[in-house]
């Protein structure tokens, strides 16, 4: 299993190198100039010329990219462009919004979907069935700011029971932390639970033709235990999957949500580096993506021996 | 026993954590929603004017307008200038401190100054006249100029970007294109940098050291008392988010709130929109004078004929008739050198004499490239008008849709059309550096080294010359209406009107102040 595990990540190297070449590429082919961003609209061109000396964009971009991938190399990310602070230092500023936001969105996601994916297929073809399938085809249909600006307009601006927007800090206390993302938590779980209660319920569907559920059934067992001893496990596999791809898209992905709440997580990061042309940030948070979405997919592949004892080998 | 210790320490940690919801103080925080983020708080570095809106929190200025547009001594105690009218001695006030604890020394000032002239357009002209700038003592800063120049103080007293702010010498003697990293100011409010995060939030505690001046607070001169404990300026990028925020009471004011969103505030009793008269901004249609076809003066007055203001200002403001105002003054309307002289062709739409125009220069259907900004909506609008009034006067438009990242760059090309040059692009000003001719970029009339477009005229540069020296008020109004009649014949832009962005505020504040600059002491909470 180590020398496994090794492999994968010794293979993750060249995608590295693909992924810094391509992103550098990329990022520097964009028109739109930093410095001019940087120095503000009354700016003169002897103003701009000064801050794009000052940031090495007059060097040809073969040299800016051997000073980035030296430094990158020795783990120095480099400065923003934007804000003169370490990349690493900006990513690790938004690591815990955007981390806490995923995991409590799973968490709901997980807590309403898999049930219901499973209740759905018990209940295949049948008024539940369908009742949850149109929730799911609505959830997955309705655009997530639509979802934002209602869960706002009726709990935060209504009732006020959540905030409108921003994020507490853990170290504010674990549960002003889950107050203020409660409603952003809810409107991304809304989308990702119609897609997980599909493939839940896709994945059960077939389980419960199996052999296997036959021989339960015929054993006398109880549906609770027939369906989630042994068919939910034997689901288990796509379903894990998807959650941890949506994970990985929850990390990435959620620009939208982080913009609507304000919560300064990383995917307002990217967003806000792409629009300034801040090149290193954008650079250094797409690397930071490839190597956690490397390190999810190897974690989903480990975890795929829990739900089946032949993959262990 | 094991079991025992996890829950009891989980207990503990679980007590740990909850016990840090609980507020630590009943501080007075004002939290503010400007139209950016706050990435530097240098504002010699840049001229954004978000920089500039919370620079003045924490730094502090020698001289400072008031509401009459008229320069009063700020951290200046007062001035003297000698009979030949070339040395001006500055003598500071007591009491000036910096952050760091540091008192505010002449060469403090001296340092500041001389590297807000190496970068602001009108300090460079005062370099240019400046013999030597010196701190003979503590308390006074000395300035020779070559030969009698009136600008030298309104120019230390400039209100807009770049403002002349005093920082530590230490600081000052960075480049200026470099952002100050840890920044220290002398105002009433102090920068906590550990609690900054660009792109979020920056933090700013009242500096107890600070000693306002005496007088009453008018405009930016005058004191400045600090009320709150804490001013947030958070980053909101949805302003819909930002309007809710407001009415929720998590945030106390928002700098612009565009007029489809007004509406949200019906019915709302904790926050309502207020139109901020004196913030007034111009928009602009920029003509580059360099590609053709607008290189030829007939089909630029083509162009004058063929637009009209009220169809653009509609877009962007739909029925809010009371947030715009039609306006051909190049120094904006309702301002001391306001006039209408040569407006006809900037107000008045004329399909046929554009034609006719375009005719009699022999157009020969090069297209107008246009670079339609699409992630600012109000320009979106703006060029979605623009298009079907060139055409229809008989202009071929190349209309090329991109961010305005990108278009801030490209319009620095002087290139042709082909090589990445272009033709037309919108942009805005506001109030306070349009209604100054010594500011007004459109009326300089610098060819090459001028503002983008490069409209160039010599005489313009002598009309500007003449006004930096004029002492009499109707001189000065006189040369600011030759200006004009210039401008609209040279046509360095096309004003598309003047709009009073609406500000949000919370219902239970009071004592802002009436200013083009956002300004936030004296603000306090009623309740």
């Amino acid at each position: 299993m180590l020398g496994y595990v090794l492999g994968r990540l010794l293979a993750a190297i060249p995608i590295f190198i693909l992924v810094a070449i391509f992103i550098f590429s990329l990022v520097h082919l964009t028109p739109g100039d930093p410095a001019v961003l940087l120095a503000g609209d009354n700016a003169n061109p002897q103003q701009v010329e000064k801050i794009r000396e000052r940031l090495h964009l007059d060097e040809p971009l073969i040299v800016q990219f051997g000073i980035w991938a030296g430094n990158a190399l020795q783990f120095d990310l480099g400065e923003s462009i934007y804000s003169n602070k370490p990349v690493t230092q900006l990513i690790a500023q938004r690591i815990e919004p955007t981390f806490v936001l995923a995991a409590v969105t799973l968490f709901l996601t997980v807590a309403i979907a898999v049930p219901l994916g499973v209740i759905a297929a018990w209940r295949a073809n049948g008024w539940i069935d369908r009742g949850i399938m149109a929730f799911a085809v609505l959830g997955f249909s309705v655009p997530v700011f639509v979802i934002a600006y209602l869960l706002v307009y009726f709990f935060a601006v209504s009732l006020r029971w959540f905030p409108v927007q921003g994020y507490k800090p853990l170290s504010n206390g674990l549960l002003t932390t889950l107050h203020s993302v409660t409603l952003p938590s809810i409107a991304l779980a809304l989308v990702f639970a119609a897609l997980i209660a599909r493939v839940t319920r896709a994945a059960m569907l077939e389980a419960l033709s199996e052999n296997f559920t036959r021989t339960a059934r015929a054993k006398g067992l109880g549906t609770f235990r027939i369906l989630v001893i042994h068919a939910l496990k034997s689901a288990g596999i796509p379903v894990i999957t998807v959650i941890g791809i949506g994970f990985a898209t929850l990390v990435g992905g959620v620009v939208v949500t982080e913009s609507v709440f304000n919560i300064p997580g990383i995917g307002r990061l990217t967003v806000d580096a792409i629009t300034r042309r801040d090149y290193p940030v954008v650079q250094g948070v797409i690397l930071f993506f490839s190597a956690l979405l490397i390190l999810i997919n190897l974690l989903i592949d480990l975890s795929y021996a829990l739900f089946d004892p032949r993959v262990k080998g | 026993m094991r079991r025992l210790k996890t829950i009891v320490l989980s207990a503990a940690i679980g007590a740990a954590m909850l016990a840090g919801t609980v507020s630590a103080s009943a501080e007075e925080v004002l939290r503010l929603r400007l139209n950016g983020d706050i990435n530097t708080l240098d504002p010699i570095s840049t001229t954004n004017f978000t920089i500039r809106n919370a620079a003045y929190l924490m730094y502090d200025t020698l001289f400072a307008l008031d509401s009459n547009y008229e320069v009063q001594p700020q951290m200046a105690e007062g001035y003297t200038l000698s009979d030949d009218g070339r040395v001006y001695t500055i003598t500071l006030r007591d009491g000036l401190m910096f952050h760091d604890g540091s008192p505010v020394t002449g060469a403090d000032v001296v340092a500041s100054i001389q590297r807000w002239g190496k970068v602001d357009g009108l300090g460079k002209i005062l370099f240019s006249k400046l013999q030597s700038i010196e701190a003979p003592d503590d308390k006074t800063v000395v300035l020779t100029m070559n030969e009698p120049w009136g600008q030298v103080i309104p120019a230390l007293g400039k209100i807009s970007s770049n403002v002349p702010v005093i920082m530590p010498a230490s600081q000052a003697a960075n480049d200026p294109s470099e952002a100050v990293a840890n920044p220290i100011g002398s105002g009433p409010y102090k920068l906590l940098p550990d609690e900054w995060v660009p792109g979020s939030i920056a933090v700013f505690e009242k500096f107890g050291d600070y000693v306002p001046r005496d007088e009453p607070a008018d405009m930016a001169a005058g004191g400045k008392v600090a009320h709150f404990d804490r001013v947030e300026l958070v980053y909101i990028p949805d302003t819909a988010t930002a309007i809710d925020a407001l009415i929720a009471g998590e945030i106390d004011w928002i700098e612009e709130v565009p007029a489809d969103m007004l509406a949200f505030f019906e019915g709302a009793d904790s926050a309502k929109p207020i139109a901020a008269r004196q913030s007034g901004n111009s928009m602009q249609l920029v003509v580059n004078h360099l590609n053709p076809p607008f290189d030829d003066p007939k089909i630029r007055h083509a162009l004058q004929w063929a637009v009209e203001q009220k169809p653009f200002l509609q877009a962007a403001y739909g029925n809010a008739t009371d947030r715009y105002l039609e306006c051909a003054a190049v120094f904006f309307c309702d301002t001391p050198y306001a006039t209408d002289a040569n407006t006809e062709r900037v107000l008045n739409r004329d399909v046929d004499k554009a034609k006719a125009l375009l005719e009699e220069a022999g157009y020969d259907g090069t297209p107008v490239v246009l670079m339609h900004v699409t992630d600012i909506p109000a320009h979106d609008a703006y060029y979605s008008v623009l298009k079907p009034m060139l055409e229809e006067a008989g202009f071929v438009v190349d209309d090329q849709p991109s961010d305005w990242a990108t278009v801030a760059t490209r319009r620095a090309s002087k290139e042709p059309v082909a090589d990445g040059g272009w033709n037309l692009f919108f942009t805005g000003w506001g109030f306070v550096d349009q209604s100054n001719p010594m500011t007004n970029v459109y009326v300089a009339g610098d060819c090459d080294n001028g503002w983008f477009g490069w409209a160039c005229s010599e005489e313009l540069q002598e009309l500007r010359k003449q006004f930096a020296e004029a002492e009499d008020p109707e001189v000065k109004k006189a040369l600011a209406e030759k200006m004009q009649i210039l401008t609209h014949d040279l046509v360095s832009y096309v004003p598309l009107g003047q709009s009073f962005p609406s500000q949000g505020i919370a219902t239970n504040l009071e004592g802002f102040i009436e200013s083009p600059v956002p300004f936030f002491w004296e603000v306090q909470r009623t309740q």
